[in-house]
């Protein structure tokens, strides 16, 4: 019997996304995916100095608060021809790196767990058990029977309050739930050190960058924290060492916990490696360029999961579409623009609120439907983690081989729900390994004595061509982010911003082509409509940020 | 442990301490927080027994909600100061409801909101984050309007704290041309009683600083005019600058990367709007006291000030642009036109009249 | 037969001149706090901090010295009085106007004849006394910032409701049409002097001007 669900809020993402799906005979036979907030931050820039651009679209996004400031930069900075100081590179990577990692991290444990881990199943464990299990699988050193005892008496206190707070109402006890009460407990263990731990590691963002969320020295040309190793006010060997402290309290966890709790899990749920697939296009705009410009991860596009080719990727084949989505296009809705050409002009046609319903035979969403030469892609770390793959990427190679084996599992298994939570582990792992190199090139500039962190040959607008274009590209941690700018009498022109959400969160197109999301959805199973555990499972393995989807 | 010796840290109940551990906090780290809390507060330290009670008495249930936001203040929260205020926080109130982390999706979800209304009614905190805007289009949540959802939980709230810039005054989305027609929590929900925690994002100090003040003695800080306590936003930024000495002095970084931004000097000509700014960024700094913009090398751009997305850009300039130039013209670009134009118009005046004929000479002959 | 009256009493000619001493000085202080151009090496110099203190020293005594002139128009003589400033009100004051304004741009000969204030003048003083009142608010209301409770704070509390940075552009911008009309009104005195004959220059030092009754119009 075919049934219609929504899922709004969908919880423990970024922003505010509704999924519509159409359940028939247990499984998912078409969704929807739609966000329900607009800001218009697009519009907002309009008319104001490029250099500003920056502290905008930051705030498209506080999770991956960095990400914007660097694409506008890096968007003006190709507009106007500006080559940034070797620094001001590697402290971009820097900044990028530790985002990457911490983000993930949060992503695997506070906003993905509890889909795979039943917490309530955790009281039950026994605790030395776990801290056997826990020592089979990693050195971490807190993994004492005493150690597990403690978690689990504070989390029997808290729900002896009978006020569960935010983990009340929840999908407690579904079938779809598969871990033994033992490794439930060591992920409920890891979640509260996790917590922790984040808050730790992203002081790399303070240290560099003033703050975290949203950082404050991006700069045209640069950065705007100073490198000087006889300055008391600028990065010297004291706040390297500290760097350096906490980069490899970034990659122990990761080697050390998220690493092996990832591969302790995935085995109970080997199912969801034939699940959620997806539109099977891959794009990358790769990153983490070295001193001669070539990125760590490289550029590319792969079609129809063929890892046998890796096409080129041509930022003039991307386009957005509005025909499903609530804006007009004044040359028509049917008509696919190119970012530079792009337009936001908002036009809600959907149900007034309060509403049960979308009508998506319509418009349904404030996503756009971005395709690359008439393609739904799908961004990410998977996308991400392929490309590098199929490019032979060392690192990236190693990563995926060890993890693919110790799961047993075939290189197809990484197109599904599940291949999208390892790769993000894939990911995490090479660039926390990654960023300490970046840290010791830093701090070898500047023992030469190379102090430049900012080019300010075209800081003053009177030195810009009368128009320009530029467009600025960054990999995200949730994948391929582009900004495109048009500049005219030193004023922004237009500007618009595809997002790795926009991509993977956009409705159909102009060709009913689904997206992501709603390609992925096909297929899934729903033991129990009322409850679609099984739901989030999928949509959360993409990492859903809707404010930087819609912005 | 030189915590524990202070007298007002050792006259904490040892029951209250007790209790913390039975929950796995150090009793360390609960006299840590409270001194910490206490002090941010700016409170005599004799009160830090009253602090911790409060702590202890009422897990006072929390809704947070979150609107047209970017989920920064959210973050902010995860980053949360004191060693273990995330934990004693987690502990401490009762979230009932919090998108971002709650384990519950969808009608569940909801539910979870609707019940603590109910149950809670006129005894909970609403947190709001992100801007409201007047059209429901532009923001549902489970098919309701954000309108709708303030007033509902605004209207039922002991208090609410509006917390990031965009919740306390409208913010990014509100900036020109508010293509939304973003509001603040205040302008959306007039009625209700409301603090204004800005910033861009908010500094989760100053966030639990206002929550312990609240269970402390029932009551919101007191405020300034635009509704922030006055413990975090009663002094301009400038006034407690670490680069105070080098204003004064006339010690301007000129351009970023000179030696003189290498050794923090004073970034005035660069832009910054500490001068103009209510906060207490150079004191409280950032994620546990690392750093702040100033420190790290970048003006301040005023994230706690109504319409600073405005009024405080372009950022890299100290004024904002005269209205009806271009962003290239400075106001002393105009003034410099203004007086040379007036003084060349009058230079000809002057010409024309020393040879113009005038009636008084010839008239004396 | 020309005869030597006195017009400007001594309250104005002082304030006049404290005016223009203090507008001198806050102008270029103004100048250099609105743009801090000159650089230094060492803290020792404390430029900055004496450009502030120096502008509001002078800052105080301009706010002295423009409400005493404020005072006197209530209890100085015909020249000095609050009635001189609008003289759009009334029948004869807008043929003065007139008159004045077709002499400055060359359609008359001979200015009409006046013993205070010429007319456009008096308006142009009219809208500098504004000025003079707009930038002592926004001056007091930004220097009241910095201690949040003070007295000038409590008062001008209100205006940050303005915002903060529309207070510091308007009183940046003051300053120049400030500059702007000091130049006009140098200007325009030296004319007068010369082409009028009536000591007008030295009037303001010495207060008295050359009168002839015969033209002279009640
Ligand atoms: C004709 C009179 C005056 C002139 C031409 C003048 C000019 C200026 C200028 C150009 C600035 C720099 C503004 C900026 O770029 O932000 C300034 C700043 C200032 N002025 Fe004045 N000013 C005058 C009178 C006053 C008065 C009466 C006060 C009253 C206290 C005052 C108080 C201030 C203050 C507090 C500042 C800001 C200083 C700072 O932020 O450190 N000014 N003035
Ligand atoms: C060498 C410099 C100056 C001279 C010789 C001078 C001369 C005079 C004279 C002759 C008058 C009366 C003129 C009339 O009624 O037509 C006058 C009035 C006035 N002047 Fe000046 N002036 C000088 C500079 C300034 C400056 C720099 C300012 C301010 C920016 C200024 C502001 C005024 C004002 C406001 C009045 C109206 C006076 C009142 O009614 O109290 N003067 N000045
Ligand atoms: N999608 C997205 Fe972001 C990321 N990563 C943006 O570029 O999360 Ni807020
Ligand atoms: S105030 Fe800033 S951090 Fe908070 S929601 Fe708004 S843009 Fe994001
Ligand atoms: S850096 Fe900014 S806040 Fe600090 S003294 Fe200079 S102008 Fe003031
Ligand atoms: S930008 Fe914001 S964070 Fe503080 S220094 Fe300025 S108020
Ligand atoms: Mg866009």
């Amino acid at each position: 019997m075919a049934k219609r669900i929504a899922v709004d809020p969908i919880t423990r993402i970024e922003g505010h996304l509704r999924i519509e799906a159409q359940i028939d005979g247990g499984k998912i036979v078409d969704a929807w995916s739609s966000s329900t907030a607009f800001r218009g931050v697009e519009t907002i820039l309009k008319g104001r100095d490029p250099r500003d651009a920056h502290h905008f679209t930051q705030r498209f996004c506080g999770v991956c608060t960095t990400v914007h400031s660097m694409a506008s930069i890096r968007a003006v900075e190709d507009a106007l021809k500006i080559q940034v100081p070797d620094n001001a590179r590697l402290i971009r990577n820097l900044i990028m790196g530790i985002q990457n990692v911490q983000d993930h991290v949060i992503h695997f444990y506070h906003l993905h767990a509890l889909d795979w881990v039943d917490i309530v199943s955790a009281l039950s464990a026994d605790p030395v058990a776990t801290s056997k299990l826990a020592q089979s699988i990693s050195d971490w050193p807190k993994s004492s029977a005493d150690y597990f005892k403690g978690i689990q008496e504070r989390v029997k206190a808290f729900a002896g309050t009978g006020r569960l707070g935010p983990f009340q109402n929840a999908y407690w006890g579904h079938s779809a739930y598969k871990l033994p009460p033992e490794a439930n407990l060591m992920a409920v263990a890891h979640y509260l050190e996790a917590l922790e731990w984040q808050k730790d590691v992203i002081k790399i963002h303070a240290i560099l960058g003033s703050k975290n969320p949203h950082p404050q020295t991006f700069l045209v040309g640069g950065m705007s924290i100073p490198v000087d190793p006889n300055s008391q006010n600028a990065i010297n060997a004291d706040k390297i060492a500290w760097m350096m402290k906490l980069f490899k309290k970034a990659r122990s966890f990761v080697e050390q916990v998220y690493i092996p709790d990832l591969l302790a899990v995935a085995p109970f749920y080997l199912d969801w490696a034939a699940i959620g697939g997806g539109v099977g296009n891959y794009l990358s705009y790769g990153d983490f360029p070295d001193a001669s410009g070539q990125n760590f991860f490289p550029r590319g596009v792969i079609t129809d999961k063929d890892l046998a080719n890796v096409y080129p990727m041509d930022e003039k084949k991307i386009t957005e579409s509005v025909t499903n989505s609530w804006y007009s296009y004044q040359g028509g809705d049917d008509k696919a623009l190119h970012p530079y050409d792009g337009e936001t002009n908002a036009n809600y046609t959907g149900p007034k609120p309060p509403y049960t319903w979308l009508d998506t035979d319509q418009k349904y969403s404030w996503v756009k439907s971005p395709r690359y030469d008439g393609r739904p892609m799908e961004v990410g770390p998977l996308a991400r983690v392929l490309v590098a793959y199929a490019h032979g990427v060392p690192e990236v190679q190693g990563a995926v081989n060890f993890v693919l084996k110790t799961l047993g599992a075939p290189a197809s298994a990484l197109f599904s729900t599940l291949g999208r939570t390892a790769a993000r582990g894939v990911d995490a792992l090479v660039l926390a390994q990654k960023n300490e190199e970046w840290l010791l090139q830093l701090a070898d500039n500047m023992g030469r004595g190379i102090l430049d962190m900012h080019n300010g040959e075209m800081w003053d607008p009177a030195s810009w061509p009368k128009e320009a274009q530029g467009f600025g590209w960054h990999e995200a941690p949730r994948g391929a982010l582009g900004h495109w700018i048009r500049i005219k009498n030193q004023k922004i022109e237009n500007f618009q911003a595809v997002v790795p959400s926009t991509w993977n969160a956009g409705p159909r197109d102009e060709k009913g082509q689904r997206g992501p999301y709603e390609q992925a959805l096909i297929g899934t199973p729903i033991a129990d409509p009322e409850n679609p555990l099984e739901i989030l499972r999928t949509i959360h393995s993409f990492d859903p940020c809707l404010a930087c989807a819609v912005h | 442990m030189k915590e524990e010796q202070t007298p007002a840290a050792l006259s904490i109940p040892e029951e209250t301490l007790l209790k913390w551990e039975a929950r796995g906090i150090k009793r360390r780290d609960f006299i840590k927080f409270c001194t910490a809390t206490t002090a941010a507060l700016a409170l005599p330290i004799t009160l830090v027994p009253r602090v911790a009670q409060a702590i202890e008495d009422n897990r006072v249930p929390v809704i947070w909600v979150e609107l047209q936001s970017c989920t920064g203040d959210t973050e902010a929260f995860l980053r949360a100061n004191q060693p273990t205020a995330a934990e004693i926080i987690l502990d401490t109130l009762s979230i009932e409801y919090a998108e971002t982390i709650m384990a519950a999706a969808g009608h569940q979800a909801e539910k979870s909101k609707d019940d603590a209304i109910k149950k809670y009614q006129g005894k909970y905190i609403a947190i709001v984050e992100g801007s409201i805007p007047r059209d429901g289009a532009y923001c549902c949540v489970g098919g309701k309007s954000a309108l709708a959802i303030v007033k509902e939980v605004c209207g039922n709230a002991a208090a609410t704290i509006a917390v990031g810039n965009c919740a306390a005054f409208g913010g990014l989305p509100a900036a020109a041309p508010n293509p939304t027609g973003a509001m603040s929590v205040q302008e959306a929900v007039p009625g209700a009683t409301v603090i204004n925690l800005p910033g861009c994002p908010v500094n989760a100090t100053n966030l639990t600083a206002t929550v312990v003040h609240f269970l402390t003695f029932g009551k919101l800080p007191a405020t300034d005019k635009l509704g922030r306590p006055l413990f975090a936003h009663g002094k301009r930024i400038h006034d407690n600058c670490e680069r105070r000495s080098h204003f004064d002095a006339g010690q301007h970084a000129e351009a970023f990367g000179d030696p003189g931004h290498r050794q923090g000097w004073c970034l005035y000509k660069l832009g910054c709007k500490g001068p103009e700014t209510f906060h207490n960024c150079p004191t409280c700094r950032y994620n546990e006291g690392v750093s702040w913009p100033v420190m790290a090398g970048h003006g301040c751009i005023g994230c706690s000030e109504p319409g600073f997305w405005d009024t405080m850009s372009p950022f890299y300039r100290r004024l904002p642009q005269v209205p009806g130039f271009g962003i290239e013209t400075t106001a002393d670009q105009i003034g410099l036109g203004l007086a040379a134009a007036t003084a060349v118009a009058f230079g000809a005046h002057g010409v024309a009249s020393a040879l113009r004929k005038n009636e008084h000479d010839s008239k004396e002959g | 037969m020309l005869e030597l009256r006195y017009v400007w009493e001594w309250p104005v000619r002082i304030t006049h001149w404290v005016n223009v001493v203090a507008i001198v000085v806050l102008s270029v202080t103004g100048l250099y706090i609105g743009n801090p151009f000159i650089s230094v090496s060492s803290t020792t110099p404390y430029v900055m901090g004496w450009m502030r203190f120096i502008h509001y020293v002078f800052a105080y005594l301009f706010l002295m010295s423009f409400m005493a002139r404020m005072v006197w128009m209530f209890c100085g003589n015909r020249y000095a009085s609050w009635r001189e400033y609008f003289p759009w009100v009334t029948a004869k004051g807008r043929e003065r106007i007139v008159g004045t304004f077709a002499w400055y741009t060359f359609l008359r000969k001979t200015p009409p004849y006046e013993v205070g204030h010429n007319a456009l003048a008096v308006m142009a003083y009219a809208g500098v006394f504004t000025l003079f009142l707009v930038q002592c608010i926004t001056g007091f209301a930004i220097y009241g910032q910095f201690e949040p409770g003070s007295f000038w704070f409590n008062l001008t509390q209100p205006l940050l409701a303005v915002g903060n940075q529309q207070l510091r552009l308007t009183h940046h911008i003051i300053m120049w049409l400030l500059i702007g009309f000091g130049i006009h009104h140098v200007y325009s005195a030296a004319l007068m002097d010369v082409k009028e004959k009536n000591g007008c220059l030295s009037s303001i030092f010495g207060g008295y001007k050359f009168v002839d009754p015969e033209e002279e119009v009640e």
